[in-house]
């Protein structure tokens, strides 16, 4: 089971000059941090295994990878991958469609709002 | 006085660019609890949106859920939340003249009260003013945990092969991933009160949590074997 490559991948983050097309390099730990806490939060211990957290990652990962396959079957007939083509994936479970669908709504909302702040302060600075 | 660190904004900067572990969020919310005292009353309107203080980019501004410094009651937790909204919705009006050169940081919060259901606010204001330090803390880390839409979309990027991932679809995987642990912690807490175990979650609840999720196919299938990992 020595197998250099993996190796050399395995906990560094390296600052991704070159976009990996496989998805065989796989920094252990990217999600750490806030997994420990969004654990904690659901009802974990304050302080979340190493291990478990770990498991969960690996899980959380795996579930997305599918997810974005499946996302992409689905999206090549269009040719390019769109939201709505998650948004189709988990149209069964009804409390992901709606968060989803709310995330979605609150961004376009603070897109808005970021937009309107804008402009009134061209405004101002034009008035002073 | 220049208030240009919003809790949520400067949560919306740490997100982009510092560690999360920087207090500066922290610092924000006690600082604001004085001016926001008189908005207390009014703060059944604006205040604990349930669903629109969800939004997960606003990050985990405090990290350390024993974190000392917001030490003394669930009422002050609470307060500070409420605050900072009640603050962000006073801070737009305020802030015009101020210098601000980061990008994200005039959220305008303001919107927020408009869609939410006042009496289920009601109701999520009476649930939480009855919490205790722990609860509240663990609420707290509910609401701000979030999976770094950063690290998400290097992941996705690196399974599609494809550079064009939007923000929207970013934000919208971190969510349901953000969902799907949830389902497998609690489903691992079921595991653990039908065994009757206490502590941590060990991995073999988790396991066993996942077993049963890919039976109720709440987790998608893949129609080839992954062979080699």
């Amino acid at each position: 089971m020595s197998n250099p490559s993996t190796g050399a991948s395995s906990k560094s983050k390296l600052a991704s000059s070159q976009p990996s097309e496989t998805s065989f390099k796989r920094k252990r730990g990217v999600f750490q941090k806030d997994l420990q806490h969004m654990m904690y939060g659901f009802g974990d211990d304050p302080n979340p295994l190493p291990e478990t957290v770990a498991l969960v990652e690996d899980i959380v990962v795996e579930y997305v990878t599918d997810l974005a396959h499946k996302a992409q079957d689905i999206g090549s007939n269009r040719g390019k991958l769109s939201v709505e083509d998650f948004l189709y994936l988990i149209r069964k479970d009804l409390p992901k469609l709606n968060r989803a669908t709310e995330l979605l709504s609150m961004q376009e909302e603070l897109k808005q709002a970021r937009k309107a702040f804008e402009v009134d302060e061209e405004k101002l600075g034009t008035l002073e | 006085m220049k208030q240009s660190k919003d809790p949520f904004e400067a949560a919306l900067e740490e997100q982009e660019e510092s560690p999360p572990d920087s207090p500066v969020g922290e610092d924000e919310l006690n600082s604001q609890i004085p001016n926001e005292a008189q908005n207390q009353t009014n703060g059944g309107q604006n205040i604990l949106l349930d669903d629109d203080d969800d939004y997960d980019e606003l990050g985990p501004t405090i990290k350390n859920p024993s974190h000392p410094s917001s030490s003394s009651t669930p009422k002050l937790h609470s307060a500070s939340v409420n605050a900072s909204i009640a603050a962000a919705v006073t801070n737009k009006n305020k802030e015009y003249d101020d210098d601000e050169e980061e990008e994200n940081v005039d959220v305008e919060l303001s919107k927020f009260p408009s869609s939410a259901d006042p009496t289920k606010m009601a109701k999520m204001q009476a649930i939480l003013s009855q919490f205790t330090e722990d609860q509240m803390s663990r609420y707290e880390s509910f609401r701000r945990s979030a999976l770094q839409k950063s690290n998400m979309r290097r992941l996705l990027v690196s399974i599609t092969g494809s550079q064009k991932i939007s923000l929207p679809m970013t934000i919208v995987v971190c969510g349901i991933a953000k969902m799907f642990v949830g389902e497998l912690v609690e489903k691992a807490r079921m595991v653990m009160t039908e065994r009757k175990e206490s502590g941590p979650i060990r991995p073999c609840h988790i396991r066993e949590a996942y077993r049963r999720l890919k039976l109720e196919g709440k987790v998608p299938k893949r129609s080839v074997q992954r062979l080699f990992r």
